[in-house]
């Protein structure tokens, strides 16, 4: 009986102690995503050294060879420079967009529910789907939106301007789709962060005399800076990484022109056979990107108003 | 002692979480267990199959088809084989993605169907000879576009089955170029008729787009101004006088007979425009045709067939699509395989006929009297009209890469859509056609060269 | 307090337009889903009407009888349910112990969590195919419930120590000191507080599923187990011939149930962001 006792008090104290609790707790989080995320990624550094083609997991040492060869590659310096430019273009329509939205949906009013409901719909629908939506209505023969300008006899109705298969324009319809998908994940994190705000800054902001224009530079902005980051930073990982908008609307085309990393990286790696150099593409954003994540991290660590 | 609230509060939770928990086994568990067969029951429930055979081919362009062979043709060798026949399909565009992943996991179907010779898979799959040579028995030769396609002469392995080619004509207007005052039979014609066309709103459609038509059509108009990529030692010879002068008719073309939209195409585009009365011309295989019999008959009647127009260097064209089954290495059932193959294309009479006369066979002897079968198609508006496919087949049909062989560097190339990439950038002005053939001819060296090193070129 | 009027002509100036914007490729979707074939292809007529053979049903009719879209919504939610329970039940006690028990390792951990999002799935889905292979679960929806977590996870073990962290500590210390283990804490007091938390977990998770296709593509071929977003590229993508009208209709029917969701929601999932995002 002492026995008995004693030892389950024993596992008692084990499960008490802080650390054992909290390594088991964890434990299987960090084994999912190692075995999940960080073994295949082992792989793919591996794959990047080699020359593995067409779906084989083994191939012959190069060395960093894939790596040097991409930058006398037109396409790649393309899709590096696509990757940026339509990242940064669609999020800072994204941010300045959701602010906006954020400020006055935070307010009561009829029909709120609705509204939301409609600004609700692009992150509800699963992006593949709603970027064929997009395909249709950038259609080269039956866009609605050329459509739209015919008759307002602002376009030429025999060549109107085509939306997928013009390089700039193409590049507008790709950071469309892109901010139109994230607009509305972007203000509910404002709204988010906007409803976090104490009663008490709000009402002293009001006894300060600050209201409107002033409120919103002053009291609004700064409070909103921690959490406008993280916004920011979740759409960053997800236009960067994104592949679908850019494989259903234009392949990368026009000749390759709207191609970002990832699609580059798909089309070198698996449509073409060439595994070991695709693996490499692929990685090539990862440390930027690293870097960029952990600075936008600290900095909203740092901006935070307790 | 009575309940507490608490202790009934923690059992009604204990309660959810394990129904929660118990729930949730279920949803994974009835995931993973073993699917019927997609092609449906099995004919004999109560007798077991000996094998299985598993599939993978592109969900045609021609819903009969599916049907035909999921329903009937393989249901029908099935029991003859006493195995059992799953036919899976895909997309397409995703055969690439998938093909990598069955090759990642070294499993997957025992038949993968590409829709192009997927040379750059050659070390993943068994050696087709014995299967071509067992079909040549009883058939004869193949195609030349089949062998040439399917065969490396390198390692001296054919890397896939082809069972079938899809000629590839070009679909015209016949009132549009009659009030022209021309026909396609020429790219000389075609260039004289474009512009008066495109005034009359009916532009010319041969796409420069990252899609499989805009390939294959720029790829054939090449050849028929004496542009290669390569030569038949498999040596880039992109960069020559036939190039400049292909990529600078391309140019002209555009300009004076085409519209903005070719660059913006997938590979329905030139189909839709077509079928809505927009374009005058378009090359691409009888899905056009087929679709306007559906939903526009008038239409279909005022559509008409040629092969590709002839151009300096005479009238050479590209097949649309070619079928090529591959067998994995790790195929669990190679035998059934072979055989579903060998068995498939020495009987090929169904297919074509089931697809259309989509699918014309790699082994010519496997479908007798197709001439007389094209031009008696009932549902040909004017009758006859499907006639010269059989000529097309016959004579103006090479395989990508011609005249050397469509090997790994053809393939990545082709699927890099590079050359459409190299017409557009010509043709919008942003390279001179000179420095587009020198800077490609580059770059295909490039890709050859590392092919090369692999062994395979 | 309530707005001025002239407070609420603009709130509805501005917030129309974004709604207007940001809601027409649904309404242009309902309108070519309502359309038939002859209607659709004809470059004469009026898109915003209705031409001959319109409004027609067919395309849903179609959806449903000659294509097994009603199977696939079925996966698509079964995975999306399954994976989010995965990830409740590995990601909740993570978080806590990220909160609570784990000192400075807490920051460090949350920003090597965001770094797992920057690989992009593209060519990870080969090594995990071998993985799946391996695991027998080629063309097996469970496939995806078993991967999919890896990229839930993260997020969700973020979302859940941010919120755990502002729970106060007294409420659990009183627990303690009342002789409660730690456990029991956790499970009496600190679970019924996260619901919103726990709601917030739910709904991103489900969102990621549901948007996720590259390892649906690679990973099933059997058409019977497929999720929408895979299933519509097969069936309604033939070759070069694009069925759109029955496509458009495809991507409204997921869509509006899962808006309406996510709106009901909306607000308890702001108190679980905010409980605590990255305080």
């Amino acid at each position: 009986m002492e026995v008995v006792a004693v030892s389950r008090r024993r596992r008692r104290h084990l499960l008490e102690e802080r650390r054992f609790l909290a390594a088991a707790l964890i434990a299987p989080a960090v084994l999912f995503v190692g075995l999940l995320v960080g073994a295949p990624l082992i792989l793919s550094v591996y794959l990047s050294l080699t020359d593995a083609t067409a779906g084989s997991l083994t191939g012959d040492f190069v060395g960093f060879r894939n790596f040097t060869e991409q930058w006398s590659d037109p396409n790649f310096r393309t899709a590096l420079r696509n990757t940026i430019v339509f990242t940064l273009l669609a999020n800072a329509i994204i941010v300045v967009g959701a602010a906006i939205l954020a400020h006055y949906l935070v307010r009561d009013f009829r029909g709120k529910w609705f509204l939301r409901f409609l600004i609700l719909l692009p992150w509800a629908a699963p992006v593949a789907l709603s970027t064929i939506g997009f395909l249709w209505i950038f259609d080269s023969l039956f866009s609605v939106v050329n459509w739209v300008l015919i008759h307002l006899s602002l376009v030429d109705e025999f060549n109107p301007p085509q939306w997928l298969g013009e390089p700039n324009k193409a590049l507008a319809a790709i950071t469309t789709v892109h901010a139109w998908r994230l607009l509305p994940f972007a203000t509910v994190i404002m709204i988010a962060g906007l409803a976090s705000i104490p009663k008490e800054v709000d009402d002293a902001a009001k006894v300060d005399g600050a209201t409107g224009l002033r409120k919103l530079w002053y009291v609004t902005l700064p409070l909103q800076l921690p959490i406008a980051t993280i916004a920011v930073l979740f759409g960053i990982v997800f236009t960067a990484t994104d592949m679908a908008v850019v494989y259903i609307l234009t392949r990368g085309g026009p000749f390759n022109s709207t191609q970002m990393l990832p699609m580059w990286a798909f089309q070198t790696g698996i449509q073409a056979g060439s595994l070991g150099q695709g693996a490499a593409i692929a990685l090539f954003l990862l440390p930027a990107l690293a870097v960029v994540t952990v600075l936008m991290l600290l900095f909203a660590r740092r901006v935070e108003v307790t | 002692m009575a309940d507490t609230p608490q202790d009934v509060e923690r059992t009604t939770r204990r309660e959810v979480l394990r129904r929660a928990g118990v729930g949730g086994l279920l949803i994974v568990y009835g995931g993973a267990l073993p699917k019927t067969s997609a092609a449906g029951v099995p004919k004999y429930r109560h007798k077991e199959l000996a094998g299985t055979l598993r599939i993978i081919q592109w969900s045609h362009f021609v819903p009969a088809y599916d049907k035909w062979f999921d329903d009937i043709y393989v249901k029908r060798w099935g029991q003859a084989n006493d195995t059992e026949v799953v036919v899976d399909h895909i997309n397409q565009a995703d055969i690439p993605a998938r093909a990598a992943a069955e090759v990642a996991a070294q499993r997957g179907h025992d038949l993968f169907f590409f829709l192009s010779p997927p040379a750059a898979y050659e070390d993943q799959v068994l050696d087709h000879s014995d299967i071509v040579q067992e079909v040549t028995k009883k058939r004869g030769k193949m195609k030349n576009v089949a062998f040439k396609a399917t065969y490396n002469p390198k390692t001296k392995k054919y890397f896939a089955f082809s069972d079938n080619y899809v000629p590839d004509p070009v679909n015209y207007r016949t009132d549009l170029w009659g009030e022209a005052g021309f026909r396609p039979t020429s790219w000389d014609n075609v260039f004289k008729a474009a512009p008066k066309l495109r005034a009359m709103g009916h532009p010319i459609g041969i796409g420069m787009s990252n899609e499989i038509d805009s390939n294959m059509a720029l790829m054939a108009m090449m050849m028929c101004f004496g542009s290669f990529i390569q030569n038949k030692e498999q040596r880039v010879v992109l960069n020559s006088k036939g190039t400049v002068e292909a990529l600078k008719f391309a140019r002209e073309l555009y300009r004076q007979g085409m519209s903005n939209e070719i660059f913006a195409w997938t590979a329905s585009s030139n189909n839709q425009a077509m079928v809505a009365g927009r374009l005058s011309m378009a090359m691409n295989a009888i899905s056009i045709t087929r679709t306007a019999e559906g939903t526009n008959p008038d239409l279909a009647a005022k559509i008409s067939l040629l092969p590709i127009p002839s151009g300096p260097n005479g009238r050479l064209g590209l097949e649309h699509v070619m079928g090529a089954y591959v067998i994995w290495k790790f195929a669990s059932n190679k035998a059934a395989a072979k055989k579903f193959l060998v068995d498939l294309e020495t009987k090929y009479i169904g297919a074509f006929e089931n697809s259309k006369f989509y699918n014309f066979p790699s082994w010519p002897a496997s479908v007798p009297n197709i001439d007389r079968r094209v031009a008696r198609d009932p549902v040909a508006k004017p009758p006859g009209k499907y006639k010269v496919l059989a000529e097309i087949a016959e004579k103006y049909t090479l395989n990508p890469g011609w005249p050397g062989n469509t090997n790994a560097a053809i393939d990545e190339i082709f699927n890099k859509f590079l050359i459409p990439q190299m017409f557009a950038e010509v043709a919008q002005g942003k390279r001179t056609p000179e420095e587009a053939a020198r800077v490609y001819d580059r770059s295909f060296r490039g890709i050859f060269q590392r092919w090369r090193n692999r062994g395979k070129i | 307090m309530p707005l001025t009027r002239r407070d609420k002509l603009i709130t509805y100036l501005v917030v129309g337009p974004f709604a207007i914007v940001l809601a027409f490729p649904f309404y242009w979707m309902l309108q070519t889903s309502l359309k038939s074939d002859l209607d659709l292809y004809n470059v004469e007529n009026v898109p915003f009407g209705f031409g001959d053979g319109s409004p027609t049903l067919d395309n849903y009719r179609f959806l449903f009888e000659d294509t097994q879209y009603a199977r696939w919504l079925l996966n698509t939610v079964l995975v999306a349910l399954a994976v989010v329970l995965i990830t409740l039940v590995i990601a909740m006690p993570a978080g806590y112990a990220l909160a609570r028990l784990s000192g400075g390792w807490g920051q460090t951990l949350g920003v090597g969590i965001f770094l797992v999002y920057l690989v992009p799935p593209t060519l990870l889905f080969l090594p995990l195919s071998r993985v799946i292979a391996e695991l027998g679960l080629q063309d097996r929806l469970a496939s995806l419930v078993v991967v999919y977590p890896g990229f839930t996870i993260p997020f969700a073990t973020w979302l859940m120590m941010g919120f755990f962290k502002s729970i106060p500590r007294e409420l659990e210390d009183a627990a303690l000191v009342d002789g409660a283990s730690r456990l029991k804490t956790l499970v009496r007091i600190v679970l019924p507080i996260s619901l919103p938390g726990i709601l917030t977990v739910v709904i991103f998770t489900f969102a990621l599923c549901v948007n996720e296709f590259v390892y649906a593509i690679a990973f099933i071929t059997a058409s019977d187990s497929k999720v929408v977003s895979t299933g519509i590229y097969t069936e309604l993508i033939r070759g070069d011939v694009f069925y759109w009208g029955a496509l458009m209709a495809a991507t409204l029917i997921p869509a509006i149930p899962l808006a309406l969701l996510y709106n009901t929601f909306l607000d308890r999932f702001i108190a679980g962001f905010t409980g605590g995002a990255f305080r």
